[in-house]
């Protein structure tokens, strides 16, 4: 484990914040290529939009509570930079992923 | 209504970007002095964009579809094909790291230099993609109105 001076929730929500953008562009993938998917997306909450936004911030709250309770309470212990990195990365592969999707993939 | 809705949801993500470029700014500058006014910042950030989000949302999805219609049926379809696709999709990530940022700026920046960068970082993308928005959402409206102007 590493020296840092960020607080659980600051490690573990940024984490969470860089999943969920990766999920928010691997689901839009998902529902456009797959109509199965994209109807019962539809079917849950009457619109695909609303059930896509739904799943991506529950999942960024769940992640972040989840993973700040990890090493007995401590959770993750990471650099500020290592931090920033992986929400850097984690924003720009969702927002990738999305932008190249409907450039080329539709 | 539909156009109250819509320029509420333009003036709320406009003072979500203004509040996370002060925080932007603020956290640059970090002293003791400036903590109190950085997370009210955040907070409001935050705030603004949930507001903005909700009202944006609900007119997607109640009042979109005409205006789908007439930019498919216009010259510039890219408008909805490419533009509302993308931001419908980005604009919740834009939502999460505006979340995120009370969250990061909750540590005395003046201090924790760490915690300083993090916000600094945080703040930057969120105004560089809620600038992003702006320029769709501004291709979006003007899909409409050359569709309109068509016909």
């Amino acid at each position: 484990m590493e020296n840092t001076n960020l607080s659980r929730y600051t490690v573990s929500f940024g984490i969470s914040l860089a999943l969920a953008s990766v999920a928010d562009g691997v689901l839009v993938v998902a529902k456009e290529k797959s109509s199965p998917v994209m109807s019962g997306m539809q079917r849950l909450t009457g619109h695909h939009w609303i059930t896509h936004s739904a799943v991506i911030l529950l999942l960024f709250v769940i992640c972040g509570l989840v993973l700040a309770q990890l090493d007995g309470g401590k959770g993750i212990k990471i650099t500020g930079g290592r931090l920033i990195c992986a929400v850097l990365s984690g924003v720009a592969a969702g927002g990738l992923i999305i932008f190249g999707f409907y450039l080329i993939g539709d | 209504m539909n156009e109250v809705i819509l320029m509420a949801h333009v003036f709320f993500g406009v003072a979500c970007l203004l509040a996370s470029l002060w925080v932007f700014v603020e956290a640059l500058n970090a002293a003791p002095g400036h903590q109190a006014r950085i997370r009210k910042l955040s907070c409001l950030g935050a705030a603004a964009m949930w507001t903005a989000f909700l009202i944006a949302g609900y007119w997607y999805v109640v009042y979109y579809k005409s205006d789908k219609a007439i930019i498919l049926k216009g010259p510039w379809p890219v408008a909805h094909n490419f533009f509302m696709e993308t931001k419908e999709h980005l604009v919740i990530i834009l939502l999460m790291l505006v979340s995120y940022l009370p969250i990061a700026a909750a540590a005395d920046l003046s201090v924790n230099k760490e915690a300083r960068r993090v916000v600094l970082w945080v703040a930057g993308s969120a105004v560089i993609l809620a600038l992003m928005m702006e320029g769709e959402g501004a291709i979006i409206a003007m899909g409409v109105k050359v569709g309109l102007l068509q016909t």
